[in-house]
């Protein structure tokens, strides 16, 4: 089938009208703004041309002044008219632009696409952009606007031709101006930025150097790799010189370090730079006088946000006298250790002496009563029973017993020496007291003594039993053996929690003592009061056990009128 | 009573065992009193006198701790190691003095009869009789 389809047909019958349809537009818009002089309309008996001709001359006066150019081009696109705007803006004269051929003011560069828009501006209208020669050569740019008119009843091709070199200056400047805004904008927030970077630094570099200025010990920083980049005042103090005088080597903490402790502060400082651990030192540096003093030197690592180490800020403080308090502090304690030492030694010495002395002792005196005994059976009893001879024997046994006796006590207290770091344990202390009375009781009775027991207060102590036994049985016959002969004796056995422990005590009417002597009481074999039998020994060892328990013991005493024993237990 | 065959005083006191032999014979408990003055003398007598069942080999040894040359210790050990047909007809009793605790501890893991504190008397005798020889002094 040749005949195209109804569509196609469709579509291009749309294409064509659409097309009528911008061109009437165009026309009266041509005819508004005084374009064109006259109109041809297609109608259905041919065209028909509508002239301004002399009809209008208010239009005519409109084109020679408005701000375009107007053209008529012949067919062979020579200039039969210009108005005088065009003429302006190419700089020439009409009579230099009518009757030229318009290619010439087309550079050479557009005279294709000339021919092209003349071209189509034949076939009914076109529109375009191009730059036209000036006078002067420069190029100009135009939009142009063609439409055929008839004129005179000759075809002409009318121009339309607007200047764009204001417009597009305008564009490109305003292009230019928004770029060199924006750069300077960009610009400027940049140096705000720096400037308050800047700013914020001086800032913090004032701030810091004002604290470091203002602090009282050596301040200091360096940089990552560990060069000094910064000392304060007291540092140039130190070392007698003023920031920048001397050999800069000189100003150095590293060539003012003592020689003994300049490999050590050295390894340190290395250590710290590379694995930014914070610096600490304790080392010698030399004053301006020539004297090593001890310094503590201490830096910690600055970093950006990003952790890199942007620089070290350190101080060093001045501890030598604080150093050699505590040297002499030192010395002191070793002093004290040694004589510790010294003591624990004379101490074991004396146990082991005490030992010796009761064990190797115990053999000859046991000898001496054995041959007593054997002399004693080999003599006649009339022998025996004569004076002198009786009261000798009895006198020799009597030394033999009271030897024994104190090589016993002797014996007892090595032995006491012994169960140092005996376990403690809760004991009953109301008890221990009831079973040392009943053990007293005949002493009691026989003195008249009263004996007042209030232990309620504080039911167990923390104590080896038999000890404390010991230690009660001490105190209470004590202060019935060492009673006042003018009054019967009165004795008060008192308990009360004091601390985390506890204290007894024991307070009698008795002799008491003279207040010089209240230290020498618990010495060995210390005694103050012949009349009483006694062995000194008993305070001595209730001191002992006391103070191997980790408690004391204290006593109060006024001569005739009684003592107070104190045990202070801890719990 | 029965008399013991022999009895075995060690001890470097001589003070010590003259009253000890002079308690022994008032107490009429043997023939026969031996009297070493160190562990080395007494480990020689006991070799001596128990390398058979003999009447001279001490029935009762009575060992001081402390003495000079070889001690109650020592004399222990040595005896240990002695190859004797009779060894447990000999009661070995040691006499001490007061005793160190430690000394204390040793005494009491030796494999001995017992220990006695010096002096010796009539009455820890009788003891040792009853004890270890199921005989006892006259009353």
């Amino acid at each position: 089938m040749s005949e195209p389809t109804p569509a196609v047909d469709l579509a291009r019958e749309n294409e064509e009208l659409r097309y009528q349809l911008e061109e009437a537009q165009e026309l009266i818009h041509a005819i508004r703004s005084g374009a064109v002089d006259a109109l041809a309309v297609q109608g259905t008996e041919g065209p028909r041309i509508f002239t301004l001709q002399g009809a209008d001359q208010t239009y005519r006066t409109l084109i020679e002044q408005m701000n375009e150019g107007a053209v008529l081009l012949s067919h062979d696109a020579t200039v039969l008219y210009c108005n005088a705007s065009l003429a302006g803006l190419l700089g020439l004269t009409l009579g230099e632009i009518m009757g030229s051929a318009f290619e010439s003011f087309v550079p050479l560069a557009f005279q294709d696409y000339w021919a092209e828009l003349l071209r189509q501006g034949w076939t009914g209208k076109s529109r375009g952009e191009l730059p036209l020669k000036n006078r002067a050569g420069a190029l100009v740019p135009f939009s142009v606007s063609m439409n055929v008119l008839s004129f005179n009843d000759a075809p002409t091709l009318a121009l339309i031709v607007t200047d764009l070199s204001a417009q597009r200056e305008i564009t490109a400047i305003r292009a230019q101006v928004e770029e060199q805004n924006a750069l300077l904008d960009r610009q400027s927030e940049e140096l705000k930025r720096e400037e308050a970077a800047r700013l914020a630094g001086e800032r913090a570099a004032a701030e810091a150097s004002r604290l470091l200025e203002g602090i009282s010990q050596i301040a200091w920083t360096a940089s990552a790799a560990g060069e000094n980049t910064y000392r304060n005042r007291r540092w140039y103090d130190y070392i007698g010189h003023a920031p920048g005088e001397g050999a800069p080597s000189d100003r150095s903490w590293r060539a003012r370090l003592h020689p003994d402790d300049t490999a050590a502060a050295q390894a340190r400082w290395q250590h710290s730079l590379i694995t930014g651990e914070p610096f600490e030192v304790e080392c010698r540096i030399r004053n301006h006088a020539d004297e090593y003093r001890w310094m503590l030197g201490r830096a910690l690592p600055s970093r950006n946000e990003q952790g890199d180490i942007m620089q070290w800020v350190g101080t060093y403080t001045d501890i030598h006298e604080h150093k050699l308090a505590l040297e002499r502090i030192d010395q002191g304690q070793r002093q004290l250790r040694e004589n510790n030492e010294q003591l624990t030694r004379v101490n074991v010495d004396l146990d082991n002496f005490i030992y010796t002395a009761s064990h190797d002792l115990k053999a000859p005196i046991s000898n001496i009563e054995g041959l007593l005994d054997a002399l004693l059976s080999e003599l006649p009893l009339a022998t025996v029973q004569s004076d002198p001879v009786q009261p000798i024997l009895e006198l020799m046994q009597d030394s033999v017993n009271r030897f024994k006796r104190t090589i016993e006590q002797l014996t007892d207290v090595s032995k006491l020496q012994k169960e140092h770091g005996l376990p403690a344990e809760p004991v009953d202390l109301a008890a221990v007291v009831r079973n040392v009375r009943l053990d007293l009781e005949p002493l009691i009775q026989g003195t008249g003594a009263e004996l007042l027991v209030d232990v309620k207060a504080v039911p167990t102590v923390l104590f080896s039993e038999k000890n404390l036994r010991s230690v009660v049985f001490n105190l209470l016959s004590n202060a019935l053996k060492y009673r006042a002969s003018d009054r019967l004796p009165l004795v008060r056995l008192q308990a009360r929690p004091e601390g985390a422990g506890a204290v007894l005590e024991v307070e009698d009417n008795g002799l008491g003592l003279d207040p010089a002597n209240e230290q020498k009481l618990f010495g060995m074999f210390q005694r103050f009061h012949d009349h009483v039998d006694g062995s000194g020994i008993g305070l001595y060892m209730v001191k002992k056990m006391v103070e191997n328990a980790g408690g004391r013991i204290t006593v109060r005493s006024r001569l005739g009128q009684g003592t107070t024993f104190s045990v202070y237990f801890s719990r | 009573m029965q008399k013991l065959t022999c009895v075995l005083l060690v001890d470097d006191d001589q003070t010590t065992n003259y009253l000890n032999k002079l308690l022994i014979n008032r107490l009429v408990m043997t023939d026969k009193l031996l009297v070493a003055l160190n562990g080395q003398e007494a480990l020689e007598q006991v070799k001596i006198h128990c390398r058979e069942a003999h009447p001279d080999c001490p029935a009762l040894i009575l060992l001081d701790v402390k003495m000079p040359v070889m001690d109650g210790f020592q004399f222990l050990a040595a005896y240990n190691e002695l190859p004797l047909p009779e060894k447990q007809a000999i009661i070995i009793v040691m006499l001490t003095t007061s005793l160190h605790p430690q000394d204390v501890d040793r005494v009491q893991q030796l494999n001995i009869a017992g220990f006695l504190n010096k002096p010796l008397t009539r009455e820890k005798l009788n003891d040792v009789l009853k004890t270890h020889f199921d005989r006892h002094l006259p009353e």
